[in-house]
């Protein structure tokens, strides 16, 4: 039944174009400005709020100091499946908006341990990322990192974080959620980890084929994550899959040692993270299987050749969080003045 | 009888000179002479070709590598063997209920994820000013008639993504969407590369999030190549020649050649670095980033190319180029377009038993001083899906436009009809290696080809 219904959804998703969702989303932003006065995102703004408070609050008892994160730099964060950075010119020289704080994350963690952001984030995401629901090329990602840690503690820090979210929001706002008509369906760590080989696996079971070596596509994550009922993980992504920064498994040539969160009821991924490579020869090697210009992270490679310590940490995407709390459509509805890729709003 | 005499003496004379000359220029000849002098005068920007005023002129620049064709076998060296009995051609009579003709081939295929009129693709060009000039002709002659087109390196970076950095020059846009706003009917690609260069601009990127490309995407006529190697500069990356202002510009994303005196520079372009681990790593990351491109691996005649194929066809790449060392002479140094590289039917053999086995996921193309139908059916019959054609097609467009690029590939596409027709078979996938035979033993032999006199 459930398998008949995601081979249904998978289908419509397919069989959408991303022209007429293009069309449908440009009108629905164009005067995106009023959305924020309508009771429905008040009290979807209000969660956000209650959710952020608790993270902070989480992450602040277990320590973690948080940052102003930077916005711009000579380089961000490739590792953006297919997503164009933002690049414009600052005194003659071309810079990045960031599309994520990792590289500034390493450096702040070699200095003060465990960290975090609450970090803005720009990607300019290819339009059929329209068809996701969980796309913005504006969006807010609290991202964190912990020294001397390997990923399972990074894993640990994420479900209890997620958990912590998920409880305060359901013990403080009963009141919004009930206006949402939404039921969050009750979790607890720890989470189940499928390697990425059995999450293919499984996959192939229900009839999607996914080729080995490259990231579950969107339709895959939102397959999986309907099926398995309950927020999990998955892990050990295989070499190529990720950006040059996640560590191979020094034991198992070719795999990863990253995760990420997925959550449940068809909401897709949550969170990505992973144990860093932080080994400067290694560093350079992966960022030329990347296709990856070594002269362009100048800064980065000179920090890691004079030395960082082990870390491990991973992002979480506000908006996509609140789009789990309030079960919501899209994360449109989870930001105020939303921007979609392709699409000139406000 | 006196005026006999005269001219006699006179012969005699001119005889006297011309053996003295006749000396001389033997002495010339036999030593590169020339070349050295040319050396000593002008230092390093004596190892490319010569410089010519015009631009259409510099096409033929590394075009006498041909004469150096002798010293190792080209295609030519093989011939087609129509039968006399022709099963095939009775199948298709009774298809047809009349007797076949030639135009009656169906050369259409599928080549490295796209459908193409005929197994051709218009070879990748870059950024070099002679093939950039008339790339906007090659965009709509390949596009009418159907055949995949690649656009080569450094256009983005050197001419402009979306506007023209020089108003004679197009920028890397118009190339491509001239050529997708012409094709017709289910068939064509286009495939870009990105130099090391390109990709710090994210070039690839730009075009995946590009809303203009984007249908185009959508219906799987994109593809993404990544060029580990070029026919004569196999293990060198690419050469150009820029003005001081135009170096000037793209001053923080190339090597330049420091010669402050002259008035222009060479702009030299990584190579890349590549073992299999990193190879395999790149396509991954088009896979992954790029979910609804084509794959493509231009390579180098190298001497590793077998297990180089193994990863990228165990990696299910859409398709494989592989340059011999007669291609690709655009702007090589002199010195490996002599002494570089696999000639292609050298390279050929190298990879004779991956034809053999290969299960026609990954297109296998060819290229390298090909340039007419016999070529192209040559290939097709020692179990490769295409060939690759650059200078012809470029020298066609320089001679009349569109129109020249057109009617060349139509010419193209009649001969290999013709000769298909009269080997008694009808479409691509009937030729194998019974219809070729070679003049050389040893070629017979590692290809599974009949010897000519046996």
């Amino acid at each position: 039944m459930l398998i008949n219904e995601t081979r249904h959804s998978y289908r419509h998703f397919m069989e959408t174009e991303v022209s007429t969702e293009l069309q449908r989303l440009s009108q629905l932003l164009q005067q995106s400005w009023k959305m924020v006065r309508t009771p429905r995102m008040k009290t979807v703004l209000k969660v956000q709020n209650v959710a952020c408070d608790a993270m902070r609050d989480y992450l602040k008892s277990e320590d973690f100091i948080e940052l102003l994160p930077p916005i711009i730099g000579p380089v961000t964060d490739p590792g953006i499946r297919g997503a164009k950075q933002v690049t414009f010119d600052y005194y003659g020289r071309e810079y990045k908006v960031m599309s994520s704080a990792i590289l500034y994350k390493q450096a702040a963690m070699s200095g003060l341990g465990k960290i975090f952001f609450m970090s803005p984030n720009i990607r300019l995401e290819p339009l059929d990322s329209t068809l996701t629901g969980r796309h913005l090329t504006e969006f807010v990602q609290l991202d964190l990192e912990i020294a001397e840690a390997n990923y399972f503690d990074a894993m640990s820090v994420a479900e209890k974080l997620l958990c912590e979210a998920v409880n305060v929001v359901r013990d403080s706002c009963a009141k919004e959620l009930e206006e949402l008509g939404r039921r969050i369906p009750a979790i607890s760590p720890p989470f189940k980890k499928l390697t990425y080989d059995e999450a293919l696996e499984y996959l192939r079971r229900v009839g999607l084929k996914v080729r080995y070596g490259v990231e579950i596509p969107w339709y895959g994550e939102h397959l999986l994550s309907k099926l398995v009922g309950e927020p999990f993980f998955i892990i050990d992504y295989p070499r190529g899959a990720r950006g040059f920064y996640d560590r191979e498994d020094d034991n198992r040539p070719g795999i990863l040692r990253d995760f990420d969160l997925i959550y449940p009821e068809g909401f897709g991924e949550a969170a990505s993270g992973a144990e860093r490579e932080f080994r400067y020869e290694r560093v350079l090697a992966r960022m030329r299987e990347n296709g990856e210009d070594p002269r362009k992270y100048a800064w980065y490679l000179e920090m890691l050749r004079e030395g960082i310590p082990p870390s491990a940490g991973f992002g979480i995407g506000v908006e996509r969080l609140t789009r789990f709390l309030c079960g919501l459509d899209s994360v449109i509805e989870a930001r105020l003045c939303p921007k979609v890729a392709g699409i000139h709003s406000p | 009888m006196l005026f006999s005499r005269l001219l006699l003496k006179i012969l005699l004379a001119l005889q006297g000179v011309y053996s003295v000359f006749s000396d001389l220029s033997e002495i010339w000849r036999s030593y590169p002479f020339r070349e050295i002098i040319e050396r000593a005068r002008k230092g390093v920007d004596a190892i490319y070709p010569e410089e010519t005023l015009k631009p259409s002129i510099m096409l033929l620049k590394g075009a006498n590598i041909y004469k150096q064709a002798t010293r190792y076998a080209t295609l030519d060296e093989l011939l087609l063997l129509p039968p006399g009995f022709t099963p095939l051609r009775l199948k298709k009579m009774a298809e047809l209920l009349r007797e076949p003709i030639f135009s009656d081939v169906d050369l259409r295929h599928r080549v490295g994820g796209f459908n193409a009129s005929m197994p051709v693709m218009v070879a990748s060009m870059g950024s070099v000013q002679v093939a950039n000039k008339i790339s906007l002709d090659i965009s709509r002659g390949a596009a009418r008639v159907g055949v995949p087109l690649g656009v080569g390196e450094n256009v983005a970076t050197t001419w402009g993504y979306s506007r023209r950095i020089k108003s004679g020059q197009p920028c890397f846009k118009e190339r491509v969407m001239t050529y997708l706003e012409n094709l017709d009917g289910d068939v064509g690609g286009v495939t870009i590369q990105q130099s090391v260069e390109d990709a710090y601009n994210e070039l690839w990127n730009k075009v995946y999030s590009d809303p203009d490309i984007e249908p185009y995407i959508q219906k799987g006529l994109v593809g993404f190549e990544i060029k580990v190697g070029q026919g004569s500069k196999p293990g060198l990356g690419g050469e150009v020649r820029l003005s001081r202002k135009e170096a000037e510009r793209l001053r923080d994303k190339y090597h330049f050649s420091g010669d402050p005196a002259g008035s222009s520079v060479e702009r030299h372009s990584a190579p890349g670095t590549y073992v299999p681990e990193i190879l395999r790593g790149m396509v991954r990351l088009m896979r992954n980033n790029y979910p609804r491109c084509r794959v493509w691996v231009k390579l180098g005649p190298f001497r590793d190319l077998p297990q180089i194929l193994e990863v990228l066809v165990s990696e299910g790449v859409d398709a494989v180029w592989i340059d011999g060392k007669e291609g690709g002479t655009g702007m090589s140094p002199l010195a490996s377009m002599r002494h570089l590289g696999l000639p292609l039917v050298a390279a050929i053999c190298s990879i004779s038993e991956w034809l053999k086995s290969g299960d026609g996921s990954t297109s296998i193309l060819v290229s390298g001083r090909l340039y007419d139908g016999g070529h192209l059916i040559k290939t097709l019959c020692l179990g490769l899906d295409g060939v690759a054609l650059g200078r012809p097609v470029a020298v066609a467009g320089w001679v009349a436009g569109d129109r020249g690029v057109e009617n060349y590939l139509r010419t193209v596409e009649v001969e290999a009809k013709m000769l298909v027709s009269a080997l008694g078979k009808y479409s691509v996938q009937e030729l194998s290696r019974e219809d070729l035979c070679s003049l050389d033993r040893d070629i017979a032999e590692r290809l599974g080809l009949r010897y000519i006199y046996s």
